[in-house]
């Protein structure tokens, strides 16, 4: 009998644009769907919430709200 | 031209669970704003006496009577809310919108039999006047339900003269027919004065066996002979000579199809009027949809309830147009023009009802370091740069020059602004829009989505493009201002917080004033403030938006005054390229 072996991807959420974190609406442990929002940055007046590009567990977050972040920095890593 | 048309590129995609997961606050927060409208128009259809009285006396209501006339599920009423002279009544008191008779679409309006027996209301004329401009940008029929007792006497300095006055419909019937489009209307009840005018300047005359129309009515043809003042004796003889006419008042029936012959035709009943209206109207001008569809119409790819989660109620919050676009074109299928330049902007051809529909939106994403090419700060959707200026001047020309149809969907902040932005030409390519607008003839409609702001408002299809502008719908997304409130505030008091910080003296009254003036202009861009003063014709609930389109590209295609022969469009072949 074959062995199924169980992996994991995971999932690095990068920032994409330079702005500053407005809203934070998960935290480590959480389980996220597909293209759900778990941030918005605030930049140039407007809002761009960030979802997450697959079903999984938010294993960081990497910023709080009100830090302020560059293009490509990491904001939260999905398992 | 079936290779281009029948099967276009396909896009958009299906909502994923994460997103209905996260956007259940969205989809309440829209649906209870569209409760609220809902509620205010339901205001409106009950203004003034009861069905069950009018219905008492042996009359429908006007809105019986446009449920009998109008074809089922075509109505897409307009300025329903419209009131700009804010009237007690709630109402400029006629009711319009397009509909389709006999199955042919129509600009339809009716005097509101329940207010005043559709007594003329300051705003009024305006609201006739977007009416008949309506009709004229669409070349359809107008087909009106007259019921007009004339002015409310009480007010009539606020409407009676003037430019755009009470009587400036009249000329613009007349206009209407020197143009060739039929002015159709059902007469009922007491029609004086203005009202007489109302019923004698459309085309053709349908009356019902009780109405009358006069050049004075009994109000007039009592109190024709001033004398300075009122005593009880003058009120004696008024009473007489009321009493008579009332039994018998001007223009009835008898004189005025017996005698003159103004009336066409005479019915018995109330629906034998509408009876006449629809039977003119299967002859009225008018192509078979076949003869201008590019392709079999078919339904959006997507639910258009998604709209409710993919349309951010909060007016910061971006999102992605084309998925907007794919809930409300045929099939999720389109042919975009110039993909790779002035990304800010939606240019392309899409089908609605199976009619080639060109369609123009603000993009709302983050454009990346590298754009807008000329500064060096990034771009913004929702602002126009340089060039999404040129592309929609590129558009619009090649849309005049191919007669399609544009539906323009607003969601702008503005032009981009300051010295680079001023080098970069966009004053003059934004007034080179307007030019470009200006020099087509084709009809257009604007579904503001979100924000109406600064001078993109004029130039993306607003209604200030008053010879293509048909009508603009919004929803309960929409604002309108030139700028944001607190832009405003900072704006207008900026200077005095400089002066008043030097001089020593508290800046508290000053902060005081500028949130007022933020909090007026919230209050002057809702939706509801937009709809009765007319910036925005209809608030439409979401899910009734691709209707209005469906409505929109079926009039304008039905007897459109220029063709362009479908082998010989020009754009479909420079986006195939």
């Amino acid at each position: 009998m074959a062995l199924k072996r169980r992996t994991t991807m995971t999932q690095k959420i990068l920032a994409p644009l330079d702005g500053k974190v407005f809203q934070v609406t998960v935290k480590p442990g959480d389980t996220v769907e597909e293209d759900e929002e778990i941030l918005v940055i605030e930049a140039m007046k407007m809002e761009t919430p960030i979802f997450v590009p697959c079903d999984g567990v938010v294993k960081e977050v990497s910023v709080k709200e009100g830090d302020d972040v560059m293009e490509n920095d990491i904001l939260a890593v999905i398992d | 031209m079936k290779p281009y048309f029948e099967k276009m590129t396909t896009f958009g995609h299906a909502l994923k669970k994460g997103r209905i997961k996260c956007t259940e606050a969205n989809l309440a927060g829209i649906e209870k704003a569209e409760d609220e409208i809902k509620e205010e128009v339901d205001r409106v259809k009950l203004a003034g006496f009861s069905e069950e009285k009018i219905n008492a006396r042996g009359q429908m209501t006007v809105w019986q009577r446009l449920e009998y006339l109008v074809d089922p599920g075509t109505w897409r009423p307009l300025h329903t809310l419209f009131n700009p002279m804010n009237n007690e009544e709630g109402t400029t008191n006629v009711i319009d919108g397009i509909g389709k008779i006999s199955g042919k679409w129509a600009v339809i309006i009716g005097f509101d039999n329940k207010v005043m027996a559709g007594a003329w209301l300051p705003g009024q004329s305006e609201n006739i006047l977007r009416v008949t401009d309506l009709a004229k940008r669409l070349n359809i029929p107008l087909v009106w339900l007259v019921n007009c007792s004339g002015a409310k006497l009480t007010e009539q300095e606020k409407f009676y003269a003037n430019r755009r006055g009470a009587g400036t419909p009249f000329f613009r019937h007349a206009e209407l027919e020197q143009m060739g489009i039929p002015v159709l209307a059902g007469i009922y009840g007491t029609n004086p004065a203005g009202g007489g005018y109302q019923s004698i300047s459309p085309t053709i005359l349908f009356a019902h066996k009780d109405c009358n129309i006069a050049v004075g009515g009994i109000g007039i043809v009592s109190g024709m002979a001033p004398k300075g003042k009122f005593d009880i004796e003058a009120a004696e003889e008024i009473i007489e000579k009321a009493k008579q006419f009332k039994a018998k008042p001007p223009g009835s029936v008898n004189v005025h199809y017996d005698e003159t012959g103004f009336f066409r035709y005479v019915f018995e009943d109330e629906t034998g009027v509408l009876d006449g209206i629809k039977e003119y109207m299967k002859d009225m001008p008018a192509y078979a949809p076949k003869f201008f569809r590019v392709a079999d119409p078919k339904e959006p790819a997507f639910p258009i309830d998604d709209l409710y989660r993919l349309v951010p109620l909060n007016p910061k919050r971006v999102y992605d147009f084309e998925e907007v676009l794919a809930r409300l074109v045929d099939a999720g299928e389109h042919m975009e023009f110039r993909p790779d330049y002035g990304p800010e902007v939606y240019t392309g051809l899409c089908k609605v009802d199976g009619f080639l529909m060109a369609c123009i939106g603000n993009r709302q994403e983050y454009l990346g370091k590298h754009y807008p090419e000329y500064a060096d700060y990034p771009g913004m959707g929702g602002k126009l740069y340089r060039q999404g200026l040129i592309k929609l001047n590129e558009f619009v020309t090649l849309c005049g020059r191919d007669r399609v149809p544009i539906i323009w969907f607003q969601d702008s902040s503005g032009l981009d602004v300051g010295d680079a932005a001023e080098k970069a030409e966009l004053l003059g390519l934004a007034q080179g829009l307007v030019y470009s607008i200006q020099q087509t003839d084709i009809p257009m409609m604007l579904l503001l989505l979100r924000k109406g702001t600064a001078s993109a408002h004029y130039l993306m299809g607003g209604p200030t493009a008053n010879r293509h502008n048909a009508f603009t719908i919004g929803t309960v997304a929409s604002e309108i201002y030139v700028m944001h409130g607190e832009t405003a505030a900072v704006a207008t008091y900026s200077r005095r917080l400089v002066k008043e910080k030097e001089a020593g003296r508290p800046l508290e009254p000053i902060v005081e004033k500028m949130n007022q003036l933020a909090k007026e202009y919230h209050e002057k861009s809702r939706p509801l403030f937009c709809a009765k003063t007319g910036m925005i014709d209809e608030i439409v609930p979401m899910r009734d938006l691709r209707k209005y389109f469906v409505a929109f590209a079926g009039a304008a295609y039905q007897n459109p005054k220029s063709i362009c022969p479908q082998h010989h469009l020009i754009l479909p072949r420079i986006i195939k390229g």
